[in-house]
C-alpha cells in the first residue's frame, strides 16, 4: 500500500515515510487476498495433477484413469493436520512460541509453492520445524531432534531443507501475531478500564490466536490485526477501546474500517480455527498414497527413470564443455581469440618487431 | 651509426634562439647561463613552477672528457650534448670554440650551441622527455578527430611506437620517414590543434588574470573602507571637541548625540559595503560552472516506525511474560545487553504496526491501485506493490 493513501506517514514530515511493516518480505511477498489464495492453490493442484497423470501414462498407459487425485481443499486439509502436529512437537520439545509460529508460517508458505502430491507434509513439517528452530535462534542438534521423533532419520530432515528454504525464497523473518498480542496486553494497561489482573484475558486471547494459526489469517491480515481480533474474542469491550485509542486524528477512514476487518478475522477464527476431522484426513492420506508423484518416490520405477534422464543430461553437458575446451586449446588460446576476428583499425602500419619472427 | 648521424638532423638544435647577452657569456663558467640553453629543443629542460629549469647537480660529478671533478673544481658545470654525453664547460670551450667538431666520446659532429643543462640524473630520461616533447608537438590529434575509439587507439599506439623507436634508436631513418609522411598528411589538422591548444592556454591565462584582478580589487576596497572608517572617527572626535568649545550645552549630552550620529553613519556604511560584497560573491558564483552541491546523507532512513502510536510507560508494566527475567538479578537468563524495555518496545511496536493496513481483496488486487466502494459501502483497498 503506497504511503500516499490513508496510511500516510505523519503529515509534519516533508518526505512521506513508508511504514516499517511494508519493508518486510511478509508484506511484499506473502500477503494475499482470499480469492488469490484459492486461485493459487487450485492452479497449483491442476498443474501437479497434469504432470502426475502424464508420468503415470508414460509408465503404464491407461493407469491414470483409475486414480482419483486430490483437489485443492483436500490438500489443504492435510496441511492443516500437520500444522496441529507442529504444535504437538513444540509441546514435546518445549520450544517457545516463536518456533511454533515460525514453523507454521513456513509450512503454509511452502504449500503455496508446492503441492502435497509432490512432497508429503510429514517430512516437510519436520524440516520446517527444524529450520524454524535455527532461524529463531533456538538451536537444537539434529540428533536430539530426530531421536525424539519416532521413525525419523536425520536424512529425512536434511534432504528437504534446501528445497524448503528455496520455496520460502530464503525469506525466514516472520512478523508474528503473538508478539503483537503481548504488546497489546502491555499497552492496554494504560486504559482506565483495564482490570488489575489482565492475565486471564491474555490466556484466552492466546488460545484464539493459536486457533488462528490453523487458518489463512496470517496470509491475508497483518499480525497486529490478528492479535487484536484474538483479544476482541476474549474481551470485546476492552479491545475496541484500545483500538479507538490507537488512531491518529487524520486517519478517520481506516478507523472506521478496522472493526469490519477485525470482525472478519473473528469469523475466520471461529469458523476455520479448529483441527480437521481425523477420519476425513485419514481418507485423504490413503488416497494420496495412490496419487503421489511417482518421480518423487525414492526407489520407484519413475524415480529411477528420472534420475537416469538427469544423469544423461548432466553427462551431455559435461562432454560438451570438455569438447569446447579441447577445441579452444587446439586453436592455441584456451581463452578463445575474439579480437582476431575483428577488423583492424583505419591506421595500419607494419610492426617492425613482427617481421623477424 | 649511420642512423645516428641522420638523427642528428633534428637533434642538433637548429632552431636555437640565443639571447644576446648569452653569446658572450657562455664560455665563462662563472656566469649564469640558463637563459639561453633552456630554450633549445632537444634538452629535457623541465621547467619548474617559476618557469626556470632546475639543473641536476651532484657532489660526484666528474667530466668524462678531462676527468676533473667537483672536488678539484667546485664550480664544475656539466652540460649535455645532442648525442646525450656529458662534458664540463671548459672542455666544451676547448673543443668547440673553433666551430663544429666531433664528440670525443661518440664522434658525432657537435656544435657549441647545442649543449643543454642537465635536468635529470638519468640521461635516458633526458632523451625520452626531449623526444616526447618533440613528438607531442606534431602528433597532437584528439579523440574528437576520430570517428571511433578503435581508430583513436590505433593512432595512439602508432605514436607510442614511433616514440619508442626514436628513444631507442631503432630504424631511425624509417621512423623519420613515417613522421614526415604523417606531417605531410595531417598538416592542416596539426595546425588546427596547435591553435586550439593555444586558445585554451590563452583562456586559462585570461581566467587567472581576471581572478587576480578581482582579488586586488577586493583588497583595495578593504583598504579604502578602513581608511574611511579611520577618517570618520577622526572627524567625530574633532566635531565633539568643536562643539564642546563653541556651544554651552551639557557636555555629556553633546558627546552622546555625536556618538549616536557616528553610529548611524557607520551602520549605513556597513550596509552599503555588505551589499557590494554580496554582489561580488554572487558574480563569482555566476562565473564558476554550476555544480549542484547535494548534501551527503549517510543513512537513508525513510521508514516510519509508528513512534506516534505507542509510548513506553515510565513505571514499567505488570508483565507476567517477562517476570522471571526481571526478577533474575544476576542476569543468568539474560544475554549481554538485554533490557526488558527494549523487548517491551518491540512488542508495542509490533502491536500497532500496520494496524490500519487493509487486507487485499479480489482475484487480482495488484492490478488496480485505487479505491473502490463495494456494495456494503466499505472501501476496498488494493495495492501497487502488495
Amino acid at each position: 500500500m503506497s504511503s500516499s493513501t490513508i496510511e500516510a506517514a505523519p503529515s509534519a514530515s516533508p518526505i512521506p515515510k513508508r511504514p516499517l511493516y511494508e519493508s518486510s518480505t511478509q508484506f511484499r511477498n506473502w500477503r494475499f487476498s482470499p480469492e488469490q489464495l484459492s486461485e493459487l492453490r487450485s492452479s497449483l493442484n491442476a498443474a501437479a495433477v497434469a504432470v502426475i497423470r502424464n508420468t503415470l501414462e508414460n509408465e503404464k498407459p491407461g493407469s491414470s484413469s483409475v486414480v482419483s487425485f486430490l483437489n485443492a481443499e483436500e490438500e489443504y486439509l492435510l496441511v492443516k493436520l500437520y500444522i496441529t502436529k507442529i504444535t504437538q512437537l513444540c509441546g514435546l520439545f518445549r520450544f517457545p512460541e516463536d518456533v511454533e509460529a515460525t514453523a507454521v508460517s513456513y509450512l503454509k508458505r511452502f504449500y503455496l509453492k508446492n503441492t502435497v502430491m509432490d512432497w508429503h507434509p510429514k517430512n516437510v513439517m519436520l524440516t520446517a520445524l527444524f529450520l524454524a528452530t535455527k532461524t529463531t535462534n533456538n538451536v537444537i542438534s539434529l540428533e536430539t531432534y530426530t531421536a525424539h521423533i519416532p521413525n525419523t532419520a536425520p536424512s529425512d530432515v536434511l534432504d528437504l531443507e534446501f528445497l524448503v528454504a528455496q520455496s520460502l525464497g530464503f525469506e525466514f523473518a516472520v512478523w508474528h501475531s503473538h508478539r503483537a498480542l503481548w504488546g497489546i496486553i502491555l499497552d492496554m494497561q494504560n486504559l482506565p478500564d483495564c482490570p488489575p489482573d489482565i492475565r486471564p484475558i491474555y490466556e484466552s486471547a492466546l488460545t484464539h490466536l493459536r486457533a488462528s494459526r490453523l487458518t489463512d489469517a496470517e496470509l491475508i491480515y497483518t499480525p497486529s490485526q490478528i492479535a487484536l481480533a484474538a483479544v476482541s474474542l476474549a474481551a470485546p469491550e476492552l479491545a475496541s477501546q484500545w483500538s479507538m485509542s490507537k488512531f491518529r486524528s487524520d486517519a478517520v477512514e481506516s478507523a472506521e474500517q478496522l472493526p469490519g476487518v477485525i470482525e472478519s478475522i473473528k469469523a475466520l477464527i471461529t469458523s476455520a480455527g479448529h483441527p480437521p476431522d481425523i477420519e476425513a484426513v485419514r481418507e485423504v492420506d490413503r488416497r494420496l498414497k495412490l496419487c503421489k508423484n511417482p518421480e518423487k518416490i525414492v526407489g520407484s520405477h519413475a524415480y529411477l527413470m528420472k534420475k537416469e534422464q538427469e544423469e544423461k543430461k548432466a553427462l551431455a553437458k559435461r562432454s560438451k564443455k570438455a569438447d569446447e575446451t579441447k577445441q579452444a586449446i587446439k586453436n592455441g588460446d584456451p581463452f578463445g581469440n575474439v579480437l582476431e576476428h575483428e577488423s583492424r583499425g583505419l591506421v595500419d602500419y607494419d610492426d617492425d618487431d613482427d617481421e623477424e619472427d | 651509426m649511420a642512423a645516428r648521424v641522420k638523427v642528428g638532423g633534428w637533434l642538433q638544435g637548429k632552431t636555437v634562439r640565443k639571447g644576446g647577452p648569452a653569446s658572450t657569456t657562455t664560455t665563462r663558467s662563472s656566469t649564469p647561463q640558463l637563459q639561453s640553453t633552456s630554450s633549445t629543443v632537444f634538452g629535457g629542460g623541465v621547467k619548474d613552477a617559476s618557469g626556470r629549469t632546475s639543473e641536476y647537480f651532484s657532489m660526484d660529478d666528474q667530466c668524462p672528457v678531462c676527468k676533473s671533478d667537483r672536488y678539484l673544481n667546485p664550480k664544475l658545470r656539466l652540460l649535455v650534448s645532442a648525442c646525450y654525453h656529458k662534458m664540463c664547460e671548459s672542455c666544451i670551450d676547448r673543443l668547440f670554440t673553433l666551430g663544429p667538431a666531433p664528440c670525443p666520446i661518440c664522434n658525432k659532429v657537435l656544435r657549441k650551441l647545442a649543449f643543454t643543462p642537465q635536468t635529470f640524473e638519468d640521461l635516458g630520461v633526458e632523451k625520452e622527455v626531449a623526444v616526447r616533447r618533440r613528438i607531442a608537438k606534431e602528433f597532437n590529434k584528439r579523440r574528437e578527430d576520430f570517428h571511433d575509439l578503435r581508430s583513436y587507439n590505433d593512432y595512439l599506439e602508432e605514436v607510442e611506437d614511433i616514440t619508442f623507436n626514436l628513444i631507442h634508436d631503432i630504424d631511425v631513418a624509417q621512423t623519420e620517414a613515417r613522421i614526415k609522411a604523417y606531417r605531410a598528411e595531417n598538416a592542416a589538422l596539426i595546425e588546427l590543434n596547435i591553435q586550439r591548444e593555444e586558445a585554451y592556454a590563452q583562456a586559462l591565462k585570461e581566467q587567472e588574470g581576471a581572478e587576480r584582478r578581482e582579488r586586488e580589487l577586493r583588497a583595495m576596497e578593504l583598504r579604502r573602507e578602513e581608511e574611511e572608517e579611520r577618517e570618520e572617527r577622526e572627524k567625530g572626535k574633532r566635531e565633539i571637541i568643536d562643539k564642546l568649545e563653541t556651544s554651552d550645552a551639557n557636555a555629556a549630552k553633546v558627546i552622546a548625540k555625536s556618538r549616536a550620529n557616528a553610529l548611524k553613519r557607520s551602520s549605513a556604511r556597513a550596509a552599503s559595503t555588505t551589499v557590494s560584497h554580496s554582489n561580488l560573491l554572487k558574480s563569482r558564483a555566476a562565473q564558476s560552472t554550476a555544480i549542484p552541491d547535494v548534501p551527503h546523507v549517510p543513512l537513508q532512513d525513510d521508514w516510519y516506525a509508528y513512534e506516534d502510536l505507542y509510548g513506553l510507560r515510565s513505571g514499567g508494566y505488570n508483565d507476567f511474560m517477562s517476570e522471571a527475567v526481571r526478577k533474575d538479578r544476576e542476569g543468568i537468563m539474560r544475554a549481554g545487553g538485554f533490557r526488558v524495555e527494549e523487548a517491551w518496545e518491540r512488542a508495542l511496536r509490533s502491536a500497532v504496526a500496520a494496524l490500519d493496513l487493509l487486507p487485499l481483496s479480489g482475484a487480482n488486487p495488484n492490478a488496480a491501485p485505487t479505491f473502490k466502494l463495494d456494495a456494503g459501502g466499505d472501501v476496498v483497498m488494493a495495492s501497487a506493490n502488495g
